[in-house]
């Protein structure tokens, strides 16, 4: 597929509105352009900021709203012609609560544009919450795409996609199990050093999610690469996580432990201690 | 379609007395393979635990192997004693030297004919041509001509010579345990490891979008990139220094983001590992460099 078609379905993406095989093709595209990546990020980052992306989707439910609206509104309409005798009744009801006197005219007036201010500040209130919500909304689908994004790239042969998988991980916000399981994954299977260190920082950033620490200690374990246990155990140390005392010592007593991963390690302890 | 290759090991005579010298490089095995589908850039993979391996790209559409057998490979101690025995055996055990010169001589004369059945395996699959050396005592030089675009996965170990790579536009993932890793002329991305290695990388041109990263525990990372490249580094390193004639714009090497800053027990990340942030050309691709005791050179093109 070329760019161009990927940009066409690109606001049909960020809505979930695409079919499985147009999906398919605009992830397998998105894996290898960085160029329509870059679109589709900025182009949800607009959106966020407007907040105008489609929270509902135009699904079949919106045409039978639409259509009742459209009655509605003509039998409003026809409703309103058979009230204007009504209408006017109610006119002379309200010109008789009227005050006579014009100082309390006045008076009647501007408690009623009183109301009217603040009954409208309320209201613009209300929908700047509203609004909050939206955005909130919001954020949670670029989350969603990103983490689409994430693991489809985390699978991928190619060390530098899946690199490019950790770093799109990165940037989610809220993380949520999936993406933790994927990057602790990456962290202990994924064949390539660089993928498993970069997997390291990532994880640095969601160290307050409950599994990570634990998958961190855990982990420790079974790195056989040097550079990986060294970033690892720096990492341990830079959160203060004490339950990586026992890891670090049964590590020590690794004999084919690399001689400068077991000084790291040895002073890793009296930091933790 | 599943075309499998095996080179098999021919009989090899090896002159015991009078060409021991020279045998380090003994038997050359060639072999010229397809990829099925050539309009493609295809990918090769090479693994091979003792030797060394070197990819040219070429004006072709196959890929060439060559591989030459090194009579066996010396450990660590045996290339010590040889050493030794050059400068003139005089830290060599008498004892043991005396042992080799008897068996010399027990040989003369005589040629040795080599029974264990060695060779390389070729499989091409899918548009990938995979080249694996069957476990053995014996090491061997890999030599592959490849078509420029292919993609390469090489690995290496218990080598001295390392991987060498010139003039290839594919992905190339390189890992070595020893070896140097030298590649020139090449565009990425690069994903590279060593544990005791050099890495040295020279760029002619960059291909923008994908990250790459390199990592060695020992040796120093040595990367050419070009006057105008724009690309975003992340280095670290424990004990090594950072050189660079670019003018990288440097970013607080604070890896956090704002949301964990308003988080309780957040913002003490102050010092996790040497990290540096920086932009070159005002950012780019991004480049992982990881070291522990080795220097970080960053070279513009000239």
């Amino acid at each position: 597929m070329k760019c161009e078609q990927i940009r066409e379905k690109s606001a049909d993406y960020l809505a979930g509105e695409l079919d499985e095989k147009s999906l398919s093709e605009v992830r397998a595209h998105l894996a290898d352009c960085p160029a329509c990546r870059e679109e589709l990020e900025s182009l949800s980052a607009i959106w966020t900021k407007l907040g105008v992306l489609p929270k509902e989707q135009p699904s079949g439910s919106l045409r039978i709203r639409f259509y009742e609206m459209l009655e509605a509104y003509k039998k409003g309409t026809e409703k309103d012609r058979d009230k204007i005798s009504l209408g006017q009744t109610l006119s002379y009801w309200f010109g008789r609560l009227m005050p006579r006197r014009p100082a309390y005219q006045i008076a009647l007036s501007l408690i009623l544009i009183a109301a009217g201010l603040g009954g409208g500040f309320l209201l613009s209130v209300r929908s700047r919450s509203a609004a909050r919500t939206e955005v909130t909304g919001l954020r949670g689908e670029v989350d969603d795409m990103r983490r689409i994004v994430a693991v489809s790239l985390l699978k991928q042969a190619s060390p530098s996609e899946r690199l490019m998988g950790v770093s799109w991980s990165a940037r989610i916000d809220r993380p949520g199990d999936e993406i933790i399981q994927t990057l602790l994954e990456t962290l202990n299977r994924d064949p390539n050093v660089n993928v498993r260190l970069a997997a390291v920082d990532a994880l640095y950033l969601f160290y307050d999610h409950p599994e990570v620490k634990a998958g961190l200690i855990h982990s420790l374990a079974g790195q056989t690469s040097p550079l990986v246990q060294l970033s690892l155990i720096n990492l341990l140390v830079e959160i203060r996580e004490r339950r990586a005392v026992e890891a670090l010592e049964r590590l020590i007593q690794d004999e084919k432990l690399n001689p400068k991963v077991k000084k790291r390690a040895e002073l890793g302890l009296t930091q933790l201690s | 379609m599943k075309t499998i290759i095996r080179l098999a090991g021919i009989m090899i005579l090896l002159w015991a007395a009078g060409l021991a010298d020279n045998a380090q490089e003994s038997q050359a095995d060639h072999a010229v393979v397809s990829f099925s589908n050539p309009a493609k850039p295809g990918t090769v993979e090479v693994d091979i635990s003792e030797g060394s391996i070197t990819v040219r790209g070429y004006e072709g559409k196959d890929v060439v192997i060559d591989a030459r057998w090194r009579e066996r490979v010396l450990t660590k101690e045996e290339q010590e004693q040889e050493a030794a025995l050059a400068e003139g055996g005089e830290e060599l055990d008498q004892e043991e030297l005396a042992r080799k010169k008897a068996q010399a001589e027990k040989a003369k004369g005589m040629k040795t004919i080599e029974v264990e059945s060695m060779g390389l395996t070729i499989e091409e699959e899918e548009n990938v041509i995979q080249v694996n050396a069957e476990e053995g005592k014996r090491a061997v030089d890999v030599v592959i001509q490849v078509p420029f675009s292919t993609s390469l996965r090489l690995s290496c170990r218990d080598d001295e010579r390392g991987v060498t790579v010139d003039r290839v536009d594919g992905e190339i993932e390189v890992e070595t345990s020893d070896g140097p890793i030298v590649l020139t002329n090449v565009s990425g991305p690069v994903v590279a490891d060593s544990s005791d290695g050099e890495i040295k990388a020279v760029f002619g041109k960059v291909v923008p979008g994908k990250p790459m990263s390199f990592s060695t525990m020992e040796g120093d990372v040595d990367i050419t990139l070009p006057f105008d490249v724009k690309a975003s580094l992340k280095m670290k390193t424990d004990e090594g220094k950072i050189f660079t004639d670019f003018d990288v714009q440097l970013k607080p090497s604070q890896q956090k983001k704002e949301e964990d800053e308003r988080k309780e027990g957040g913002g003490y990340r102050v010092s996790f590992e040497k990290v540096t942030l920086g932009l070159i050309n005002g950012g780019g691709v991004e480049i992982q460099i990881t070291t522990y005791e080795g220097n970080v050179y960053i070279r513009k093109a000239k």
